[in-house]
């Protein structure tokens, strides 16, 4: 055991460390994913193959629980100056999510022996495959989303392995870049290493040894007590993907966390099978840090002192069906897993909203649309392609607080790009990019509006682009009699006769002077809007976050003229009992959807799924839901009637399927 | 009184600092001699203490009596009524469809990791920003220009409003402002009682919402700046004829005038100064990397000097606010010695982030904190003395401090106050030690080529500790540690900033554009400097380019020669940046496209340098005042104690010893030898020599 002091020294020292190795990477590396947008992360690795310290203000947030305990097993036989290199998310035990992501692993040595390993990843430019940039959602395996990396030494004793170096470089579009930002990572890794050999020489190979289990345990330790605050019990939530890219069909997360004296032990079978497109998110079937971090935030919101180490989760257990969508097999496409992550977000916010929600916020936004610009080429064929802004919404409000308006970094920090920034690079104009009114789920404690941008491409066949449009139909909800927030929109020439209702859009072209608008949602309302404080609702609508008949119609608070209109506010409230009976408002289509398929219909088509192996899946659920193809689609409410007839369409396929596959039983 | 046009170069110059306790005032005559003095502040009314403080100096020393005297200051009082949100509405006027640019920011939040923390509070509520028909491309053309009919509206609008000031900030304006400055100057003659400030006027720099965030500062701020610079005006005035500048974020100084006019210039004023004094100290001592090192009871401050020269960032914060404009780069290390020590549930020790502050300040202060601090491990150790805390000034109660860690020993199973105390430094010098090491990674520096320059109540006091931990070069002393800042503003030349964005230009084809902004901005730099009315010994323009490889959009700022700029070489500035670029990243892509994305100026008047006074020669082996215990290493040791007057030039004392001077005490660890030099600066370095 360490001493109290010599402990919270290495504390210091190692987040330090985490820190320096991505000032390090930051400075050094190539691409605009490194310097810009930070997308990369840096720490150190004990021999479990778990992160004892991660940096809080570079590269990611969302790293801390990585495992890396495959591709320390993958790689035996290592010496000193080896570097390991992967990004495949099957091969690497979901280290790597998506083969964009370059991971590098490198022993430090202390008189011969591992002492621990560091780490560091960054999303690079490119790694081949279908498209530039390696990532689109229609990609249905991974195959088509570029070159597989196994574990293997990239650096073999200090030098690059010339024959790996050169594989990569054949398979990437942007070799240099690549090549470029390696390096940067390999000087990052030197930097731990240098630190780590300065800690050992200071304090000791014994203590810093037991330093890199017993900070794990010092952060386990207060991360259990946080999570003592959810009472003992079973909670179950539910959330979906509006669709699954190929079909109209929504994809089900589902999730049962049994609490126990701090102990959490999350079940996520009643989740969808793996899909055919890139949103699966392949976790191994370990705990993985793309499922647990809304766990992660509890713990560091509830205490902030707590250091960032993959301990925090120690007593959290995972439970994922092989072949879903949270634990797809090979080789189905995980892409844009980052969509299912941040649904990931909704789903473990559901089940803690149950246990203590005079503690978590309603729902947030739930998506990242990079609203990209792709100007026609020029006379040498060169295309402008530019961000013109990532868009996100609002969080959910929470006891006591009204959700953050227009801003939302549940599973990322990146920052927007100015208007002038934009304007000068891109050919466009941006008329308007702002606040959507309403847009907030109603409550005591209103959910963070949306945003809306509106812009206007200068040259005819200009096309936008909008990856990860989500929300479309199943909106983020409100919690304790809030309301859900309202949810994504796409519109062409809004205001204009031609006005045209876009949904979501994969790519749409447009000419010199028409205009798009893409509206993102608000975060879902906290407590009764009834029961709001006249007078906020009021500072609402003269700042223009509620209009004048929002506050009527969700507040029952009567405004004229800016004026608040006290006697006519309490007769109207007085007229409506208080909601206090639901915790959760869930939307309109997700109310019709489940009244057709609930807990017990998933569950029994489901359970005919998963008696089948993986690949057969995809054809087997189109065939059971082939009555509901026939009548929902994309961009339309559900129409409850027909779905209904569908529901029972699709009752009679199970019972057929149920009995031939009793009947082979029995032939059995 | 002002005296403009009167020759200044005879006159003392004071540089008065307002702190949080004290009110410091250095004088350098002109000569070279310094008198200091120490005023206790007064908070409702800091312009009381600079008074008083004035009339004490000017009656204690008869050198000035009768003098006309250049009086430099320095104030925090802009910076503690933003933090404290207690400044003027503001309403911001903004061209149609860009209401939300201070809600959205820049879309972050403080830390993805506490989801019960909000945004900042926006500088000026939605209700009090107004849009109007007035719309800029990006090429400068004027799409819509608001008609008589709008401007009379709006005018009615903010009149009807709360609103005690107004800031103008239009979408690219930035690249001509004409149309924002035609608008101001409207709407000022319309609204005549408010205060019009004109973003581009401020800062013409491209990026929306931090343009507006400065314009929106420089507006809340100025009734309050007028109304305190008019009272400081009387006060000073009844004491002594003089001149008033005040000091500015950039580590310079301005006049009254501009500071009036430009508030937003002096907000980060305070650290700037004796980051400033301290730059000009290792000029004069020949130290080309150095770390300011400012630590007093509430914080520990570092700025870095490379080449004798502070660097400077473009990534400010006023509380969780951004500031685009350049400042000299201070940073927060640590939460000074006012850092509570405490124990957590776990039996794990920890030192801040919570600090007692001055009030109720450590526990020895006897001012009612319980809870043991940093500066309570200094006294329970032995490096300061009870009764000689601030000259005497405030009795420390020692015992007091020993009982308070004598618990915090217990619960860490320590044997003593004094081992609880060691470990608590140990920690806090650690942390320390860690943001230093962050800080330096990010501009690429080995910590082991600086020397720290310790300034500040307990900045020598922790120096040579810092400098162990971190492995640093070695510590250098200043003659007026602790009221550097004050000497800082007496030293401080003028100074202005310029800037003008570029959009993004391939600097391979933007060379004519280049000079001829850079001739523009030098008519307005000098019209400025001549409209100061400071008289100026010299000056001086330092020519700057942000620029980055096309594709990138994190640029670097990088200066110009000036034999490249007089020869007007495009080529020199493509090498200036791809040199730049790899001393800082580490590599070069010379075929790849260059952009410049903002150019900047800056304009430097020197005010007449004074040489202070040469040290006497001194004992080398001076007599030590007494012995007292320190403790150090888990051990009681006898340390010699001495008094910094009794230091002579070449006097060489080696630890375990303290060095007391009236505000501050040097520690000085075993295996650690300082030497005074002919400049009065304490020397310290390991005693192995290397280093």
């Amino acid at each position: 055991m360490l001493d109290p002091v010599t402990l919270e020294i290495l504390v210091t020292k190692v987040a330090a460390t985490a820190e320096e190795m991505g000032i390090a990477l930051q400075r050094s590396g190539r691409t605009i994913y490194v310097k810009e947008t930070q997308d990369f992360g840096t720490g150190l690795v004990n021999h479990a193959g778990k992160l004892f310290c991660f940096p809080t203000t570079v590269g990611v947030c969302n790293m801390a629980d990585n495992d890396a305990s495959d591709v320390i097993r993958a790689v035996p036989e290592l010496e000193p100056g080896d570097v390991i290199i992967t990004n495949d998310p099957y091969r690497s035990g979901g280290l790597a999510t998506h083969l964009p992501d370059l991971h590098l692993l490198q022993p430090y040595f202390h008189e011969g022996k591992v002492v621990c390993y560091g780490w560091c990843f960054i999303h690079s430019a490119d790694v081949g495959g279908r498209v530039p940039s390696s990532i689109s959602p229609s990609n249905h395996e991974i195959f088509q989303e570029g070159l597989m990396i196994p574990p293997l030494k990239l650096v073999k004793a200090g030098k690059f392995n010339p024959d790996v170096v050169a594989f990569i470089e054949a398979n990437c579009r942007t070799a240099e870049e690549n090549l470029g930002d390696l390096k940067a990572m390999v000087a990052a890794l030197a930097v731990g290493e240098r630190r780590v050999a300065g800690m050992i020489a200071q304090h000791g190979i014994e203590a810093f040894a037991a330093g890199t289990t017993e900070i794990i345990e010092y952060a386990a330790k207060k991360a259990r007590d946080a999570f003592r605050t959810i009472p003992d019990g079973t909670y179950r939530f539910t959330d979906y993907l509006d669709d699954d890219l190929v079909s109209p069909l929504p994809v089900r997360i589902h999730a049962t966390m049994t609490a126990k004296d701090g102990q959490l032990d999350i079940d996520f079978t009643g989740t969808d099978p793996q899909i055919a497109a890139a949103f699966n998110l392949p976790s191994a079937g370990k705990r993985h840090t793309w499922l647990t971090l809304r766990l992660l935030q509890y713990a560091l919101t509830r205490d902030p002192s707590i250091p960032i180490n993959a301990g925090i989760l120690n007593s959290v257990t995972l439970h994922i069906p092989s072949g879903s969508l949270l634990n797809p097999v090979f080789p189905a496409a995980v892409g844009v897993r980052h969509a299912t992550g941040n649904r990931m977000v909704d789903v473990i916010n559901g089940l803690l909203a149950q246990a203590v929600p005079d503690f978590v916020r309603a729902a947030g936004c739930g998506l990242i649309i990079p609203v990209v610009l792709a100007e026609p080429a020029d006379e040498h064929g060169k295309r402008k392609v530019d961000v013109v802004e990532p868009m996100t919404g609002g969080t959910g409000g929470r006891q006591g607080m009204d959700g953050v308006d227009g801003r939302d970094s549940s599973t990322s920090g990146m920052a927007n790009n100015p208007v002038e920034t934009v304007e000068a690079s891109a050919g466009l104009t941006i008329l308007r990019y702002g606040i959507r009114p309403d847009s907030g789920g109603a409550g005591k404690w209103r959910g963070g509006v949306g945003l809306e941008l509106t812009f206007t491409p200068h040259q005819s066949g200009s096309q936008v682009l909008g990856r990860g449009m989500e929300r479309f139909r199943f909106v983020p909800w409100g919690l304790l009699g809030g309301r859900c927030g309202m949810a994504a929109r796409t519109i062409k020439n809004m205001g204009r006769p031609d006005e045209q209702e876009l949904g979501k859009i994969d790519m749409i072209e447009l000419q010199a002077g028409e205009t798009i608008t893409v509206m993102t949602p608000g975060g879902g309302g906290y407590g009764d809007p009834f029961e709001r404080d006249p007078e906020l609702v009021l500072q609402d609508v003269r700042r223009g976050f509620v209009t004048q008949a929002a506050a009527r119609r969700d507040y029952g608070v009567v405004i004229v003229d800016g004026v608040l209109d006290r006697d006519a506010t309490a007769a109207l409230r007085a007229d409506r009992e208080l909601r206090k009976d639901t915790l959760f408002d869930l939307g309109t289509e997700r109310r019709v959807w489940e009244s057709v398929f609930d807990d017990a219909l998933m569950a029994r088509i489901n359970g005919i799924l998963f008696q089948k192996p993986a690949s057969a899946r995809q054809a087997l659920r189109r065939r059971i839901f082939a009555p509901v193809l026939a009548v929902i689609e994309r961009d339309r409410p559900f129409d409850r009637a027909a779905l209904e007839a569908a529901g029972q369409a699709v009752r009679v396929i199970l019972a057929e399927m149920e009995a031939a596959e009793a009947g082979r039983e029995a032939a059995a | 009184m002002s005296l403009s046009g009167q020759s200044q170069e005879g006159m003392p110059a004071v540089g008065i600092d307002v702190g949080g306790t004290f009110t410091d005032f250095v004088v350098v005559m002109p000569d070279g001699g310094l008198l200091q003095h120490k005023q206790p502040s007064t908070p409702a009314d800091p312009s009381r203490a600079v008074g008083e403080g004035l009339r004490a100096l000017t009656a204690r020393h008869p050198a000035l009596a009768g003098r006309t005297l250049r009086i430099v200051h320095g104030t925090t009082l802009a910076l503690n009524a933003i933090l404290q949100r207690k400044v003027a509405d503001v309403a911001l006027v903004v061209a149609k469809g860009g209401r939300d640019v201070l809600e959205i920011g820049r879309a972050k939040l403080k830390t993805p990791y506490n989801f019960h923390l909000g945004k900042e509070q926006a500088v000026a509520p939605r209700d009090l920003i107004f849009e109007i028909d007035a719309r800029i491309a990006a090429d400068g053309a004027v799409l819509a220009r608001p008609d008589e009919a709008a401007i009379d509206a709006l005018c009615r609008e903010i009149a009807a409003s709360r609103a005690g000031a107004v800031a103008i900030m239009l979408l690219n304006a930035y690249v001509d402002p004409t149309l924002e400055i035609e608008l101001g100057r409207v709407i000022a003659a319309r609204l005549p009682d408010l205060p019009v400030t004109c973003s581009a006027e401020i800062w013409p720099e491209v990026r929306e919402f931090e343009r507006a965030v400065v314009a929106c500062i420089n507006a809340e701020v100025h009734p309050l700046m007028g109304a305190y610079l008019a009272k400081l005006g009387g006060r000073i005035d009844a004491v002594a004829q003089n001149v008033l500048q005040l000091t500015s974020s950039s580590g310079g100084m301005l006049s009254l005038a501009s500071a009036r006019e430009r508030a937003i210039d002096t907000v980060l004023s305070g650290p700037a100064s004796g980051a400033t004094a301290a730059a000009s100290m290792c000029r004069a001592a020949g130290i080309d990397a150095a770390l300011t090192f400012d630590m007093g009871g509430t914080s520990a401050d570092i700025a870095i000097i490379s080449d004798g020269t502070v660097e400077f960032t473009t990534n400010a914060r006023i509380g969780d606010l951004p500031l685009m404009m350049p400042v000299v780069g201070v940073s927060s290390i640590g939460a000074g010695g006012g850092s509570i020590v405490s124990v957590d549930a776990y039996g794990v020790i920890k030192v801040g982030p919570e600090s007692a502050g001055a009030h109720p300040g450590p526990v020895a202060y006897g001012l009612g904190g319980t809870e043991p601090t940093v500066t309570d491990c200094y006294l329970v150790l032995g490096f300061i003395d009870p009764d000689r805390f601030l000259g005497g000034a405030m009795r420390l109660d020692k015992a007091k401090a020993e009982a308070a860690l004598a618990a915090v020993a217990r619960r860490l199973h320590l044997p003593s106050a004094a081992h609880a105390a060691e470990a608590a430094l140990r920690v806090a010098t650690v942390r320390m030690a860690s943001e230093l090491f962050k800080l330096l990674a990010q501009k690429g520096y080995e910590p082991a080529d600086h020397v720290v320059v310790p300034f500040g109540g307990a900045g020598p006091t922790h120096a040579v500790m810092l400098a162990e931990e971190a492995k640093l070069k070695g510590v250098t002393v200043p003659t007026a540690a602790a009221t550097f800042c004050a000497l800082g503003a007496a030293v401080a030349d003028l100074r202005r900033d310029f800037v003008r964005s570029l959009g993004k230009a391939r600097v391979q084809a933007a060379g004519e554009r280049l000079w001829a902004n850079w001739q523009a901005l030098e008519a307005m730099a000098e019209e400025w400097l001549a409209a100061e009315d400071v008289p100026v010994v010299g000056r001086h323009l330092v020519h700057a380019v942000d620029m980055q490889y096309a594709g990138q959009s994190f640029s670097l700022t990088v200066t110009i020669p000036e034999a490249v700029r007089a020869a007007e070489d495009v080529q020199g500035v493509l090498d200036a940046f791809h040199r730049a670029h790899e001393a800082i990243y580490g590599f070069r892509e010379p075929d790849h496209a260059v952009e410049a994305i903002t150019q900047r100026l800056s304009i430097i008047g020197e005010v007449p340098k004074v040489a202070l006074p040469e040290l006497a020669p001194g004992d080398p082996s001076p007599p030590a005042r007494g012995q007292r215990p320190v403790f150090h290493g888990g051990a009681w040791l006898e340390a010699e104690v001495y008094r910094r007057e009794d230091l002579g030039a070449g006097s060489a004392v080696t630890g375990p010893a303290v060095v007391e001077q009236d505000d501050t005490t040097l520690w000085l660890p075993p295996g650690w030898r300082l030497v005074a030099d002919r400049q009065g600066l304490l020397v310290v370095t390991r005693e192995n020599g290397d280093a």
